[in-house]
């Protein structure tokens, strides 16, 4: 067992973590502040390949797999959850759903753009009655000679407010429903029929676009089916363990960069004449959080390497998602406690943390669902298949 | 003794007597800046003095340059055995190589133990060539010397890091020893007064430039240095009285402004320039602190500074457990006067 | 048109502490980054590249362990790197004999028309490298520019006098240094990245190794400098209280003042 990164990740991440101190540092606070997107940033991001860091050299990226993708997410969430976020949705989703299961002519037509930030991708599942219950979605596609009229809308969606392509799942056949009735379609933002309906005013993640997206009679030729016809909804589970692997990557950033700054305010800030550091309750609390994250990040690259070398990780993938999430609020819920007030002030960069890692343990895939995903793997290896 | 027959005994005058064989010796290569022998200059030959009493060799001063003769005696009050002067309108600011052969023919005839330069941009260019040109070693910006006597070498040390600590090194068998000295390092020698000479010149070759100047580079911005890389900051807060002042004070250091949040407040500096976990933790050379209290948040973001000098006028205040230098005292009332000195 | 950059790594200060009483150095955490001035040197090289045409070659300033700081020359944009491989005694600072290597490698690889380098490093404070390769060329050098162009069997370059800044401008071949801040270095392509430290794709043969004792011989190689130890400064003594006029505190404050700015 060989727990070493390669050179060429060593390198990857000397280079992302440059990166993202003189790049994406400077403007956490006013993305966060004024809700902005970082646009300019995804551009810098796309020029160096790193819109496609786990995508093949062929289609634009940085061929540096799914190791890759996790230090890139690690390390920008070290900084800025929403520049992760961003990047997380047109990577992880977004361009991800086009790479698992695009047709030769769709990855050189989409995936090339996406992976240089010539394009914004977004992916398109939730719905109002469809969050959870990913499977229960209305917007409804249906097919006239060689397109495809989709009616209906998404909700929640990452990026959608400025995205060029959306993945867009949709009730190809009602009857079937999840099996064999929901196919996948690549659509681009500017075809007639697409709006962005509202952006939403969230709590964290200010420095994100959260869109509601409409289809009206919005007209999708039928080459931009994603997949086969009626078997959309497999190919989006796919791609949403892809991602989930990511975001544990990103909330294992969150809590490094937590921990970091509760030692050194422990070690700086004085109390009863000595640093708080020398305060046992305080010491435990730190040395409890370094285990969570050491486990995190051995569990992090652990399923990254079993993507890139071809193992099943359904299970562990979930498995990342729900406790690289849970760490992350933990961890800043410990720093913003060690801060003390400093920890509650605008001026800082702590309260900004706390308030964006809340969501980590919401979207992509709920702890609950992931949960449940993670027990009925459990249950199917000994032939029970249970219901939730 | 009355002091008119000190006078009479003084007034033979001192006549140095230079070694009548080349080889050996201390040799101080002057700093010429604008028509003036420059302050490093007579401090290397303060620091050359004591090499060479210690080697039993002789000092030499190296004036290089248009009418530099008259800056010999000098040399010789500050403890020079005797000075060549190369004087010629073809040497110039910018002209380097024109003086490196001048040295490299000087050197070659007088074979010296050690080559002294002021740590200046001429003073570097030029003991580099001479040092590679003649096979020497060199060891840039000494700030201390001590002699190594079993081998007749110079151990110098330099700063590393900017003065976090310093490297000693010497150069036990190459010849000539080639040491730039930094400017301030060693102690201003006493000039004697009654020390004279009789500088020998020496001939010159002159050579074409090979570096021209073609003039100011017009529109040329050097990439702005952002404050948390600031070697030098002047930092204001709510007592620093006159803030004109202290934005002298950083113009006249060559330092970036800044100021904690009660100059914020008082709307005298941007949002850029807070100096505080909050805004901009900084790590400079030199931080001067103006009339700030000192709380934590702001102290915290200056830890790293190398010396911290703090004007207010409370004797409680917090910035004094942590700067060096510490003047209890209305800004208003200091920095006129130090603005008078500087 | 042909320009070596020779590029160097320091250790990053920010990973060690010096303890002033107990005289040591503690590297808490033992990074290496690349010299500063050098990277500076580096991106001259690629915009002069991109402006005129050229094949930078990228060669190290000392010896190394391992060829990192060359792959990541080769990763910003140099299209050939050589890892020198040897040692020069026990001193990382010994540029009279780097100097013999560097000639060495350089006539190996065909001369060049311009050099490129920092001109100061961040540890040692030493800036004598690219000033002694261009004593060795023969050739002019240019030292501490902030720009640099070059056209034509030309080169032109951005130096700071005093308080403003001339051009001057010299003939090919020529040895200019960067003043450390001058140019911000590129961020390597990551495909290109990867593929460098993969050792595949079109950069699998442009870092090559040679050995130094081969390129000079190991005489050669015998270091002139020796290192005699090292000192520390006085401990920090903060809250020394200055008293008397403001006429006499100002005056003690100025003369600590000049000696900090100045040194």
């Amino acid at each position: 067992m060989d727990f070493t990164f390669s050179p060429e990740h060593n390198a990857l991440r000397r280079m992302i973590r440059e990166f993202v101190e003189n790049e994406v540092a400077p403007l956490a606070a006013d993305l966060d502040k004024k809700h902005l997107v970082p646009r300019e940033t995804m551009r810098k991001l796309g020029q160096l390949g790193l819109l496609g860091v786990c995508f093949p050299q062929k289609y634009g990226g940085a061929g540096a797999g799914e190791t890759g993708y996790c230090i890139l997410m690690e390390e920008l969430g070290r900084v800025c959850t929403s520049t992760a976020t961003n990047v997380g949705a047109h990577i992880g989703i977004g361009a991800m759903a086009i790479y698992l299961d695009g047709t030769e002519e769709q990855k050189r037509k989409y995936l090339t753009p996406l992976s240089r930030g010539e394009k914004i991708a977004a992916f398109g599942l939730t719905e109002s009655n469809a969050g959870s219950d990913a499977a229960n979605i209305r917007t409804r596609a249906v097919r006239e000679g060689d397109s495809w009229i989709l009616d209906g809308g998404k909700v929640y969606i990452t990026n959608g407010g400025y995205a060029d392509i959306v993945t867009v799942l949709a009730l190809s056949d009602p009857a079937l429903g999840v099996r064999g009735g929901v196919t996948a379609f690549i659509v681009e933002t500017t075809w007639d029929g697409f709006k962005v309906a509202r952006e939403e005013d969230k709590m964290g993640i200010r420095g994100t676009s959260t869109a509601e997206l409409v289809f009206e009679e919005l007209r999708v030729p039928h080459e931009n089916v994603l997949g086969k016809v009626g078997e959309g909804f497999v190919s989006f589970m796919k791609t949403l363990d892809m991602g989930r692997l990511t975001l544990g990557a990103a909330g294992l950033g969150g809590a490094e960069a937590a921990l970091d700054a509760a030692v050194y305010w422990a070690k700086t800030r004085k109390q009863f004449g000595v640093e708080l550091a020398h305060k046992q309750s305080v010491q435990w609390m730190i040395a409890n959080l370094a285990t969570h994250i050491e486990a995190l990040r051995s569990l992090v690259y652990r399923v990254a390497w079993m993507v890139d070398t071809g193992q099943p990780f359904t299970q562990l993938a979930a498995m990342v998602k729900m406790y690289g999430s849970e760490v992350g609020s933990m961890a800043i819920d410990l720093a913003m406690q060690i801060h003390g007030g400093l920890g509650y002030s605008r001026d800082f960069p702590i309260e900004r943390a706390f308030r964006d890692a809340r969501i980590a343990e919401i979207f992509e895939g709920t702890n609950e669902i992931q949960r449940i995903v993670i027990a009925s793997n459990i249950f199917r290896e000994l032939g029970v298949r249970v219901r939730p | 003794m009355d002091a008119s027959f000190l006078d009479l005994l003084m007034a033979q005058q001192e006549q140095v007597a230079e070694a009548e064989s080349g080889g050996g010796g201390v040799w101080v290569v002057a700093d010429v800046v604008n028509g003036a022998l420059a302050a490093v200059t007579l401090e290397a030959i303060g620091a050359a003095r004591s090499l060479a009493d210690s080697l039993g060799a002789y000092v030499y001063g190296v004036l290089l340059g248009d009418s530099v003769a008259e800056l010999a005696q000098p040399l010789y009050q500050a403890g020079a055995d005797g000075v060549r002067v190369a004087g010629h309108p073809a040497l110039a600011p910018f002209a380097l190589e024109p003086y490196v052969n001048v040295l490299a023919d000087l050197f070659a005839a007088e074979r010296p133990e050690v080559v002294m330069f002021g740590a200046t941009p001429a003073g570097q260019e030029l003991a580099a060539r001479l040092a590679q040109r003649m096979g020497g070693g060199l060891i840039e910006h000494v700030t201390a010397v001590t002699l190594d006597q079993s081998t007749r070498a110079v151990q110098g040390a330099f700063p590393i890091y900017g003065g976090e600590y310093f490297e000693i090194a010497a150069c036990p068998q190459a010849r000539p020893q080639c040491i730039t000295v930094e400017p301030g390092a060693f102690s201003m020698p006493y000039l004697d007064p009654y020390r004279k000479g009789e500088p020998k010149a020496v001939e010159v070759q002159p050579v074409e430039p090979r570096v021209r100047v073609v003039g100011p580079a017009e529109g040329f911005e050097p990439p702005a240095l952002p404050l948390r890389d600031a070697p030098l900051i002047v930092a204001a807060g709510r007592q620093a009285g006159d803030f004109a002042l202290v934005r002298q004070l950083a113009e006249r250091l060559g330092a970036h402004l800044a100021g904690d949040r009660g100059a914020y407040d008082a709307g005298w500096i941007g949002a850029e320039q807070i100096v505080d976990v909050r805004g901009v933790v900084v790590a400079p050379k030199v931080y001067v602190a103006v009339g700030i209290r000192g709380d934590t948040f702001h102290n915290a973001a200056i830890e790293k500074a190398g010396f911290i000098l703090a004007i207010h006028p409370d004797p409680e205040a917090p910035i004094f457990g942590l700067a060096d230098l510490c003047l209890v005292a209305q800004p208003s009332e200091v920095l006129p006067a130090l603005l008078d000195i500087l | 048109m042909h320009i070596i950059v020779v590029i160097g790594r320091v250790l990053d200060p920010r990973g060690l502490v010096v303890n002033r009483r107990a005289g040591r150095v503690f590297v808490n955490r033992e990074e290496y980054v690349l010299q500063p001035a050098d990277r500076c040197a580096l991106e001259a090289a690629l915009r002069i590249k991109e402006a005129v045409g050229a094949e930078v070659v990228a060669l190290p300033r000392g010896p190394l362990p391992d060829d990192d700081v060359l792959r990541q020359a080769l990763a910003a944009g140099a299209d050939r790197a050589v890892y020198l491989k040897g040692r020069i005694g026990s001193l990382p600072y010994e540029d009279a004999v780097m100097t013999r290597v560097l000639v060495a490698a350089i006539e190996r690889l065909g001369g060049a028309d311009l050099l490129l380098t920092g001109a100061t490093t961040l540890d040692t404070g030493q800036g004598q490298l690219g000033i002694r390769l261009a004593e060795a060329f023969g050739w002019p050098q240019v030292v501490g520019a902030w720009a640099v162009t070059a056209t034509n069997g030309r080169v032109q370059a951005v130096v700071r006098d005093g308080a403003s800044y001339l051009t001057v401008e010299a003939g090919l071949p020529a040895v200019v240094t960067l003043a450390p801040g001058s140019l911000k270095l590129r961020y390597p392509d990551s495909a290109r990245l990867i593929n460098v430290y993969k050792g595949v794709g079109d950069v699998a043969t442009a870092l090559e190794t040679w050995a130094m004792d081969e390129l000079v011989g190991a005489e050669a190689l015998q270091p002139l400098l020796e290192e005699r130890g090292q000192d520390f400064p006085p401990e920090r003594e903060r809250g020394t209280r200055v008293s008397g006029s403001a006429e006499e505190m100002a005056r003690v404050a100025a003369d600590a003042l000049r000696k900090w700015v100045r040194g």
